[in-house]
């Protein structure tokens, strides 16, 4: 399952990064997402699965498609200039960043000592639960999150109205 | 009255300031009002003080304002004295200036720089009282400096000319080789006296024995007088004035021959017991005086711009007052820097009268006839004329016989190169007068356009001409049975603080009659000489100028001063400063001090510029770069 | 578990794997493409591999909830980001008519 879940999010991923349609690559985004949404199913945390469907999958992604159909072009411009050394040394620093990750993960004792001391599945997280911490401990921050959304909001109103 | 008579330079000080910053608002009115009003305040005030300080038993009255500068054993304290001395100087600032202010009233009256000109006048007014009036060395530098800066600026009046400018820089110029000479001597003096108090130094003076303080006051006393060679107009300082004529008329009635060219003499009389105690200096004083006599005198006789024969005439007549002094005459010097102040006054004027008359024509050549169109001018000037050139009875007679008298008891030299200065100056003031007056008018268009002046130009014509022939009174000479009564005046002044007291050689009076004599005739018959030459036009001079070439254009040419200066002088420093202009101007100072760092900032920034793409991608990616470099020290 | 078994079969490596590899090809969409949808998709890549590993820490640390919490609160910033991104590609669209951001240079002047 594990696996299926992360083929499926990095060729997502991956087929994006590829994709010159802008349309296309948003669907692949789409797919993506629900990779990532799958992967913390596995993680015994339903509730941020669906968080992960309903905000990314569902409204970012839909707001994205929104954007996309708003703009007259979905291929990419041509190129103004071409930039062979941003190209090669955006790939090789990908790759370094991956690889040096998995490496640096994987050679980890601490990582390893973490993966095995909580090996067993411990009980899937409920809103309930969430809903408690968040409003036990975290009170203001979801007040200042709640702030923060309508500022975007406003700012966003702002900043695509032609006239106010 | 005593504590109002600090108004006394102060008042045309305030003239200054109101015509200088709201001369071109104000309006003409005002501006003469202002400019004229606190001169003749100043005069009134000066004329009160005169009294005051007369009444008084050693004739001096000390006005004493506090300390003005104090360091260490230096205490420079701020006030003025009026004494007979700087009494009578003050008078004839305030009275003369006066004059010439209303004549400017007439004469600047088209002009449009009106409240500029009233301004430099007035301001002019108050650093030469400073000068006369102060009662320490400092003090009267500053006046010194302050009158040198009014006469850069008067000179360069008519700035939008090619020549005035030019010809004020000269005058500040050269008189800065002057100044350097004043402030050297003034600090000589304080390391000799410990006192830069003018009454203090001359009572240690007065103290001191005869040879004591022999070589330091050769050196501070000659370091002075290279000063006044530079503002007195001395050889070999005198470039400056006969350019300094590009000024307005006015301008050189006042400063360039009533006033502020006398204050190297009035200087030399104020420290007369130190130039006492320095007999070489005095020598120095009178040669140097009766050379430039001379030399001037000569040049004189040939120019043909009217104000440039006045010009030179000046330089020659200062050369007199030096040889007065030199010859321990400071009576008779001081007395010749009274009588030729109305006089030379009276003659620039009367040449701005005609100027003005003859629509700002200089050329004596192209004047001629021009007694019947302006009479009052025609005989102003004659008075002028005859007081200037000795005649009998004539302030410029006494004043100049007592020079020539004192000279020859100094040494016959001197006597006789003031006697052949004479006679010149006789020769071409006649030239002057019968070619601008007497004759056939040589210029038609402008003689018919000729006219009288106005009377704010005339009556200070009519009141100077008297002063001329009357100033006499002061100074008979006894060698005619006078009694040379200015030198008893002026006694209590030039021997301020000494033991001895005055000590005049005096020869006989069989002797001071014949020499009188002499000169006398010698003065007029050169004086007739120079009427007859000029009495029937140009021919005959003409005629004998291509007899004696070579005199002629060397005199035509001054000597060829000035083409010297610049072969010895001004080119070795043009040269000089061309090679510093290109080896440090623009090799090292712009090449290497400003291109350069320049161009490294230029290339640095092009360099950098690279990276500035503007583009968000890129500036992302080196971000991101340096994100993992920072990773990897981290975590390695 | 060994270090290629976990990755396999669903250790704590294997997740921490994905989200650095979605991570890298999160910056890659960055980096590479031009158009400022994509690259604003990239962003969104890289913040979700963030909360797989945060995530995934949470759950071998015995289930905390606490990460969950903040799971909620970078959802909420990801939602203020992409209302504010895409109203700011909309503008830049408007007055440039491109949403190419190499050509959106002028600031080098």
């Amino acid at each position: 399952m594990f696996l299926a879940f992360a083929l499926i999010t990095l060729l997502g991923a991956f087929g994006m990064l590829l994709q010159k349609n802008i349309i296309v690559a948003g669907l692949f985004m789409v797919a993506a997402f629900f990779g990532v949404a799958g992967l913390f199913v596995l993680l015994a945390n339903p509730v941020a699965a669906a968080l992960q469907l309903i905000v990314y999958s569902g409204a970012i992604m839909v707001l994205v498609l929104f954007v996309i159909m708003m703009l007259s072009s979905h291929e990419e411009e041509a190129a103004e200039v071409g930039h062979p050394i941003q190209r090669w040394l955006s790939v090789l620093l990908a790759l370094a960043l991956a690889g040096g990750g998995v490496t640096l993960v994987l050679a980890s004792k601490g990582v390893r000592q973490l993966a095995e001391r909580g090996a067993a599945m411990p009980p899937a997280v409920t809103l309930q639960g969430v809903g408690a911490a968040l409003f036990e401990g975290h009170v203001l921050g979801f007040e200042v999150a709640g702030l923060m959304l309508l500022a975007a909001m406003v700012g966003a109103v702002a900043l695509t109205k032609r006239n106010l | 009255m005593n504590k109002y008579y600090w108004l006394i330079p102060i008042l045309p000080l305030l003239g200054a300031i109101f015509n200088g910053i709201l001369g071109k608002r104000a309006g003409k009115g005002a501006v003469t009002v202002v400019g004229l009003g606190t001169v003749l305040g100043s005069l009134v005030l000066a004329i009160s003080a005169f009294f005051a300080m007369k009444a008084l038993p050693d004739h001096r009255l000390a006005l004493d304002y506090g300390e003005w500068m104090a360091t260490g054993s230096l205490s420079v304290p701020f006030g003025f004295v009026i004494d007979t001395l700087s009494g009578t100087m003050m008078l004839v600032i305030a009275g003369i200036g006066f004059l010439i202010h209303v004549y400017s009233v007439g004469y600047m009256h088209d002009d449009e720089g009106y409240g500029r000109f009233f301004s430099y006048m007035n301001l002019f007014v108050f650093f030469m009282l400073t000068l006369v009036l102060g009662s320490s060395l400092p003090l009267m530098f500053v006046g010194w400096e302050g009158v040198g800066l009014c006469s850069y600026l008067l000179i360069g009046y008519y700035y939008e000319t090619d020549f005035a400018p030019d010809a004020g820089l000269k005058a500040f110029l050269t008189n800065r080789v002057g100044d350097l000479g004043v402030a050297i001597g003034m600090m000589v003096l304080f390391a000799a006296f410990g006192t830069l108090t003018v009454g203090d130094i001359l009572t240690k003076a007065g103290h001191m024995a005869p040879e004591a303080g022999f070589g330091i006051l050769t050196f501070a006393t000659l370091m002075l007088f290279v000063g006044a060679t530079g503002k007195s107009a001395q050889l070999p300082l005198y470039l400056w004035l006969p350019d300094a004529m590009a000024g307005p008329t006015p301008v050189s009635a006042l400063i360039h021959a009533a006033t502020m060219v006398t204050s190297g003499i009035y200087m030399i009389c104020r420290l007369a017991p130190v130039y006492t105690l320095a007999p070489i200096s005095m020598d120095v004083v009178a040669w140097v005086g009766a050379a430039t006599a001379l030399f001037a005198a000569t040049i004189g006789l040939v120019q043909r711009d009217i104000k440039k024969v006045l010009a030179y005439s000046t330089v020659s007549q200062l050369g007199y007052m030096f040889l007065g002094l030199g010859a321990s005459g400071f009576a008779a010097g001081f007395f010749h820097v009274f009588t030729h102040a109305w006089f030379k006054a009276l003659l620039f004027l009367g040449a701005g009268s005609v100027i003005h008359a003859m629509h700002h024509e200089q050329d004596l050549f192209k004047m001629g006839g021009l007694k019947s169109k302006m009479p009052l001018t025609f005989w102003t000037m004659l008075a002028a004329t005859l007081a200037i050139i000795g005649f009998p009875g004539t302030s410029g007679f006494a004043s100049k016989d007592e020079i020539l008298y004192l000279a020859y008891l100094k040494s016959p030299a001197l006597w006789a190169i003031g006697v052949i200065a004479a006679c010149c100056t006789a020769f071409y003031m006649l030239r002057l007068f019968t070619l601008a007056f007497l004759g056939e008018p040589r210029d038609h268009h402008a003689h018919d356009h000729a006219h009288e002046s106005p009377a704010t130009m005339t009556m200070p014509l009519v009141v100077l001409a008297v002063g001329s022939l009357l100033a006499v009174w002061l100074g008979w000479p006894k060698a005619f049975g006078g009694d040379f009564r200015i030198e008893e005046w002026l006694a209590s002044a030039v021997t301020y603080g000494q033991l001895h007291g005055a000590h005049g050689e005096h020869g006989s009076a069989q002797l001071a009659l014949i020499l009188a004599s002499v000169s006398t005739v010698l003065g007029l018959g050169f004086a007739w000489f120079g009427y007859a030459t000029y009495r029937n036009g140009l021919a005959v001079a003409e005629a004998r100028a291509a007899k004696f070439p070579l005199i002629h254009k060397v005199l035509l040419n001054k000597y060829y001063v000035d083409e010297g200066v610049e072969l010895v002088l001004l080119g070795p420093i043009r040269w000089f400063g061309n090679l510093l202009w290109k080896l440090f101007d623009v090799i090292i100072i712009d090449g290497v001090g400003v291109n350069l760092p320049g161009a490294l900032a230029r290339v640095s920034g092009d360099f950098t510029a690279l990276f500035q793409t503007g583009r968000v991608r890129n500036y992302a990616l080196s971000m991101a770069l340096g994100a993992a470099v920072l990773l990897y020290v981290f975590l390695k | 578990m060994t270090g290629m078994d976990a990755i396999l079969h669903g250790g704590l490596q294997g997740y921490l794997v994905v989200a650095l590899l979605l991570f890298a090809i999160g910056l890659a969409a960055v980096l590479l493409r031009r158009t400022l949808l994509m690259q604003f998709m990239g962003v969104e890549l890289m913040l979700n591999a963030a909360n797989v590993a945060l995530l995934a820490f949470a759950r071998f640390r015995g289930g905390d909830l606490q990460a969950t919490v903040f799971y909620l609160f970078i959802i909420a910033v990801a939602a203020c980001e992409a209302a504010v991104g895409l109203a700011l590609i909309i503008g830049l669209y408007r007055h440039r008519d491109t949403t190419d951001s190499d050509r959106t240079a002028s600031l080098k002047q």
